[in-house]
């Protein structure tokens, strides 16, 4: 039996020392910190990982291309017919539009020169001239206006078979646009649209010619713009893009420095879905950019000699809505209480390792109209079981909160995505004594479950990529009418008339000091009102080889290639 | 020396108490020598007993609560590695301490496969047996319903399983035992389909002895060795199917200690907090592996046919 | 009452083929060539209904669990008309009843039109077509894999039954099944494409290797254009996720290989076989394997199911761009036309499978005589 044991010992020995070396050893930086509890001490550890990678990441010799990994793949290459951030990405890389858009929320203009608002509701943009497609023929007010044409006309895309592109949505209250001569377009809307700009940055701009050439078709399967990169090839079905660097372009937006052609000569997206290959397929230097980089990686990843780590605010505000329409959360009391309950800089501090802003209220803090003077709710305990107990709810014998007889118990539902965000909450309600636990769901099952009012808490995010509370109030936080589309992310089942007038008002409200007046009123209200718990703002965290340069994420989750350089 | 022959005087009631219970001693005498011949089978049976010993003492060995956690304490390094003799194998994401899970976790993982695989092995023989035995318009229906069911691969048919049904553990086990069924009907139903060829059935018949009688008392103890082997092999597997439906976001719910999401969850921080990940999935190897092994190992024991030499 | 339909295959096979259940009463070895042609045809043709069944099945199965593609579709996020809302549901035909999107299915099916993808609006076909190599590429390669590490650990166990050798095989043989696909296929990424840089991190194949296409096997295109450098490159590429998936498999293979070695070394004819004088390399690898192959084949067989499933989680984990990520991106989106699509040809796969399998137990069997 000894030799047994011994195999036995050393293959398991083996199998822990494989495992292990793959990963860093970490130092331990030893802080006392004393919390509440007299009788506790817990000595906070903070635990910083050491890189045991051997070889630095090395590029493989003489590749000249820069490899951008996307977490997902670009569903397909049309520019007025996708739904998706990655597709946007690649798209934007070799197509330019009207306006751009820079790593935060500012609009710069990109193929127009200039434009003015003609009354409330035309828009005219004087376009540049000489800005070249790919193929060498100048973009000119035609093909601006085929392209707005086709995004908006019904079944205007034939290709598979005749639908409105899916880009329709994103410009609604277009109605019409007309060429007023070959440098000059204007645009007609139903109604006034503040967020105009903001939405037009979502659309670029295709040749007419072209399109008409070789039909839907053969520009999904060729993509040409007038962007700074022009394509070269694709793999199954866009899972490897390639592209190369367009000489003749025209410079793209002047007030994006540097202005000039692309600095690489060519670029590759690639599609790597699961997070710790990618960070991998980085380490190894098999790729030179990557995103989505989870929080807790971040660390480890800044201590390797090779890599380096840029994050921005990003445009996914999390919340965890209750639902108003049942008890427990029917008292304003009780949603307000569960807001003093959650210690957010914890939450930023542990599950976000300090990547993440607290929310204020319902719109996040980079949103143009966000109430400045709206403050997070403050963590406090103490405030939070006085409200309780006024609505009622009393510690019982094993400190957990009763009223009436029946125990304070909920269900969080979340997404696997968010799970260690929901259980970091469920523990911190479970530390005043409510009996919170979380359950995980695919999004698609539980969402009509959500909308028909049948749980109780639900921790998601919901995204506001245009920094205007436009294209994200209406959706979150108006009351929901079923066979409309406002409400249609609001989960908590919150309806208030006065916020729900406020955000249609806001909605076609040009001037900016209305406006501030309007959302600030209704951020107000739903702040009091709590129909949520407002949580945190988490960045967007991206990282690259060192030999990249120029670089920087944006918010809107766009990779743009235009300045970065390969060293 | 091999053990069947006393399992099927075993079976009959005539013989007098004392004698039976003289023949089940010198059965298991005979067993417990076998293993003692099969080192690396009696290795992997008390590795075994060690966690469905640890699955039913869990309360009494451990101190931390395995639901309960710490953001304070949130990726404690194991003890070896920096941390503290109350966390010895490290904590998880929400601060929990990760052996108390593991030993739980036990409870879980095991119920997941003895259930799945109970349930597969029970709906599998009983409508093998009756498709093999009765042939005729069952079979036939029974037979397509199988053959559709296995071209459906597992993972499409666990997820919409899991989203017709929604989240939680008995979900989980019907989904699995759902799939699992098919390959036990398969496998009794071509062994009944064998069995009846035989002349002991006819014999049977002509004693007057009922259908049900027949299967049951003179088929089944036969087929019985194929769906233990079977059996072994797929609790291994279905134990580590959790793992996989929670890589994809469908298994069993939080904070309930499992094996297998532990794992999944735990992929993230390989490079980082590689505990988390790596121990329920050593765990969970060394469980599986003891469950082939021992029951690999029973089964030759227990064949007539395969003795040593 | 019963029919005890007579199995022809008891006269001289072990039984333990019998136990792992094979699919299809073949009366072997009495019909000739022209009828064997023929059966082929006839079970071919039946995969046709087969498909069309799951296919039905599927539709059914998809239509009534929970989650509306439109809404997943639209997202959590942007401006979002009613208008849009309304069209898609239009464009999807999911305004109209149940009997009437199956009718459309049926009848564009027939004619070879599997519907276009909701997500990514190209038809069904062209992208399952796509990623068909990849994901056989990577079937294949597994299964050369777990047939390199099945067979010599069954045939060697068997032979040295009991021996240190046969115990530690066996042992390291369980190790495939005992662990997530998954979880070892990260941990081999880690160590062997991270830590040591041996190996590539994912993908088919890298960047800036010219490879021109012909049938869209790499390994098998590199070969055709004499492209030596792709031809490493991909066989490289191949290797961490082929190891992931073939290992899980080779447990099985090499179990029942084992078990009925066992069996055949201990029947008649090979004792006859030795007492004949013939080597010991003889009866074990001519004699004894071929008619240990007869169940494995059966087995191997069903494994290639079990790995076109398994292809889900390695594709996914080793970014390689085959059906398994598809499907999943598919069910999770409810993409119905891909997703009845996709199950469809796993239907006609599977069964096509069992053919072959079948075909080659005929060739196996009438080798026994001695």
């Amino acid at each position: 039996m000894n030799r047994v044991h011994v195999i036995l010992t050393s293959v398991l020995a083996l199998a822990i020392w494989l495992a292990a070396c793959a990963a860093p050893t970490p130092q331990v930086v030893e802080k006392t910190v004393v919390v509440e509890k007299p009788v506790e001490k817990i000595v906070e550890k903070t635990v910083v990982a050491e890189r045991t990678v051997v070889v630095p990441p090395t590029p493989v010799p003489g590749r000249d291309a820069l490899i951008v990994a996307l977490a997902r793949a670009p569903a397909a290459l049309d520019p007025n017919d996708h739904r998706h951030r990655e597709a946007e990405t690649v798209i934007r890389n070799m197509y330019d539009g009207l306006v751009t858009r820079d790593t935060t929320s500012g609009v710069h203009l990109e193929i127009a020169e200039s434009y003015r608002w003609l009354d409330e509701k035309t828009l005219e943009f004087k376009l540049r001239k000489g800005v070249k497609f790919h193929d060498g023929t100048e973009m000119k007010a035609d093909d601006v206006v085929f392209t707005f044409e086709r995004t908006i006309k019904p079944n205007a895309i034939e290709y598979p078979q005749p639908h409105t592109a899916a880009r329709k949505g994103l410009i609604e209250p277009l109605t019409a646009i007309e060429k007023k001569d070959d440098y000059t377009v204007v645009m007609k809307f139903t109604a006034p649209w503040p967020p105009a700009l903001q939405m037009i940055v979502h659309h670029q701009i295709v040749s007419k010619a072209y399109v008409e050439k070789v039909g839907t078709k053969g520009l999904i399967e060729k993509p040409m713009g007038t962007g700074p990169f022009k394509f070269v090839s694709a793999k199954t079905g866009l899972e490897e893009v390639v592209l190369e660097r367009f000489d003749a372009y025209y410079g793209g937006a002047p007030t994006l420095a540097p202005v000039g052609k692309a600095c690489v000569a060519k670029a590759v997206f690639r599609v790597i879905p699961e997070t710790s290959t990618r960070v991998a397929a980085l380490l190894a230097g098999e790729v030179d950019i990557i995103t989505e980089v989870p929080a807790e990686l971040v660390d480890t990843l800044k201590k390797v000699p090779g890599i380096q780590v840029k994050t921005v605010p990003g445009t996914r505000p999390l919340w965890m809505e209750m639902n108003v329409n049942q008890a427990p959360f029917n008292d304003v009391r009780v949603r307000q209480a569960l807001n003093y309950a959650v210690d957010k800089d914890l939450l930023v501090k542990k599950v976000y390792n300090g990547l993440a802003k607290p929310l204020g209220g319902p719109l996040m803090p980079t949103n143009n109209f966000a109430d400045p003077n709206l403050k997070p709710y403050p963590y406090d305990k103490t405030k939070a079981l006085a409200l309780l107990k006024e609505a009622g709810w009393v510690p019982g014998p094993d400190k957990m909160l009763v009223k009436d007889g029946k125990p304070f118990s909920f269900v969080i539902d979340t997404q696997e995505v968010t799970r260690s965000l929901a259980e970091a909450l469920a523990s911190m309600f479970r530390d005043i004594g409510i009996d919170a636990t979380v359950r995980i769901w695919e999004y698609s099952v539980l969402r009509p479950k959500l909308l028909a009012g049948e749980r109780q808490a639900f921790v998601g995010d919901w995204g506001d990529s245009a920094f205007d509370p436009v294209g994200h109030m209406e959706a979150k936080w108006h009351s929901y009418k079923e066979g409309s589309t406002y409400g249609r992310g609001n989960f908590s089942g919150y309806a208030n008339a006065r916020v729900d007038k406020l955000i249609r008002d806001g909605e076609t409200e040009n001037d900016v000091a209305k406006r501030k007046a309007i959302y600030y009123e209704a951020q107000k209200l739903i702040y009091d009102e709590a129909p949520a718990v407002f949580l945190v703002l988490p960045e967007a965290i991206e990282a690259a080889l060192a030999r990249v340069q120029n670089w920087q994420p944006a918010s809107d989750s766009r990779v743009n290639l235009h300045d970065v350089c390969v060293k | 020396m091999s053990v069947q022959v006393p399992a099927r005087v075993l079976r009959h009631w005539d013989y007098p108490l004392r004698i039976r219970l003289r023949l089940w001693w010198r059965a298991l005498a005979e067993l417990g020598y076998e293993l003692w011949q099969r080192p690396f089978v009696l290795l992997g049976g008390v590795v075994l007993m060690l966690f469905i010993l640890a699955a039913l003492l869990a309360d009494y060995i451990t101190v931390h609560d395995p639901t309960r956690g710490t953001l304070l304490l949130r990726f404690e390094p194991p003890v070896w590695e920096g941390g503290t003799w109350q966390y010895p194998l490290g904590t998880d994401d929400q601060g929990r301490d990760l052996l108390t899970r593991i030993i739980y976790g036990t409870r879980v993982s095991m119920a997941v496969g003895l259930l799945s695989v109970g349930i597969s092995v029970v709906v599998g023989t009983a409508l093998g047996a009756l498709a093999g035995y009765y042939r005729g318009w069952l079979d036939e229906i029974l037979s397509r319903f199988a053959d559709l069911l296995l071209a459906f691969p597992f993972l499409v048919f666990a997820i919409g399983v899991m989203a017709f049904l929604g989240p939680g553990f008995i979900n989980l086990i019907a989904a699995l035992a759902f799939k699992g069924w098919v390959e036990f009907y398969r496998l009794v139903r071509g062994e009944v389909l064998a069995e009846c060829t035989k002349e002991y059935v006819d014999g049977a018949r002509v004693t007057g002895q009922s259908d049900l009688a027949i299967i049951v008392s003179e088929i089944l103890p036969n087929v019985f060795q194929s769906v233990f082997v079977l059996g072994t092999l797929r609790l291994g597997s279905m134990i580590i199917t959790e793992a996989t439906l929670s890589f994809l976001g469908l298994g069993i719910q939080p904070p309930t200690p499992a094996w297998g999401s532990m794992v999944a969850s735990g992929r993230n921080y390989l490079m980082t907090a590689w505990w988390m990940s790596t121990f329920p999935g050593i765990a969970l190897l060394l469980l599986a592996m003891s469950i082939n092994i021992f029951g690999e190992g029973l089964r030759d024991i227990l064949d007539p046919r395969l003795k040593i030499e | 009452m019963k029919d005890h339909e007579p199995m022809c295959q008891c006269a001289n096979v072990p039984n333990v083929t019998l136990k792992f259940g094979a699919l299809v009463n073949w009366h072997i070895g009495s019909l000739g060539k022209p009828m064997k042609a023929i059966k082929i045809l006839e079970r071919v043709l039946a995969t046709i209904p087969i498909m069309f069944a799951v296919a039905i099945v599927v539709f059914f199965f998809i239509r009534l669990t929970p989650g509306d593609p439109v809404d997943i579709m639209l997202g959590r996020g942007g401006t979002v008309s009613q208008r849009e809302i309304e069209e898609l549901r239009q464009q999807f035909h999911l305004d109209k009843p149940l009997e009437i999107q199956l009718w459309y299915f049926l009848t564009d099916a027939v004619r070879g039109n599997l519907g276009y993808s909701y997500i990514r609006n190209r038809p069904v076909t062209d992208l399952l077509m796509e990623r068909l190599p990849a994901t056989i590429e990577l079937t294949v390669g597994s299964l050369l894999i777990s047939l390199l590490v099945a067979l010599p650990i069954g045939v060697l166990s068997a032979v040295r039954q009991n021996s240190m050798l046969d115990r530690l095989s066996m042992a390291g043989a369980f190790l495939g099944i005992s662990m997530p696909g998954f979880w070892l296929g990260i941990i081999l990424i880690l160590f062997f494409a991270v830590r040591l840089q041996w190996l590539p991190v994912q993908g088919r194949l890298s960047y800036g290797i010219p490879l021109q296409e012909i049938t869209g096997f790499y390994v098998l295109d590199s070969l055709l254009t004499g492209n030596w450098r792709a031809l490493e490159n991909s066989v490289r590429h191949l290797l961490l996720p082929s190891i992931t998936l073939g290992l899980a498999v080779a447990a099985v293979i090499a179990r029942v290989l084992r078990s009925s070695m066992l069996e055949v070394l201990r029947s008649d004819y090979i004792k006859l076989a030795r007492a004949k004088g013939a080597s010991e390399w003889d009866v074990v690898m001519k004699h004894a394997l071929r008619n240990a192959l007869i169940p494995t084949v059966t087995v191997v067989g069903l494994q290639v199911g079990v790995l076109l499933s398994g292809n889900m989680v390695v594709e996914t984990v080793f970014g390689w761009p085959g059906l398994g990520r598809l499907v999943v991106e598919a069910i999770f989106n409810r993409d119905f036309p891909l997703i009845q699509g996709a199950v469809m040809l796993y239907a006609i796969t599977f069964v096509l499978t069992n053919l072959v399998v079948d075909i080659l137990y005929t060739y196996l069997n009438p080798k026994i005589t001695l």
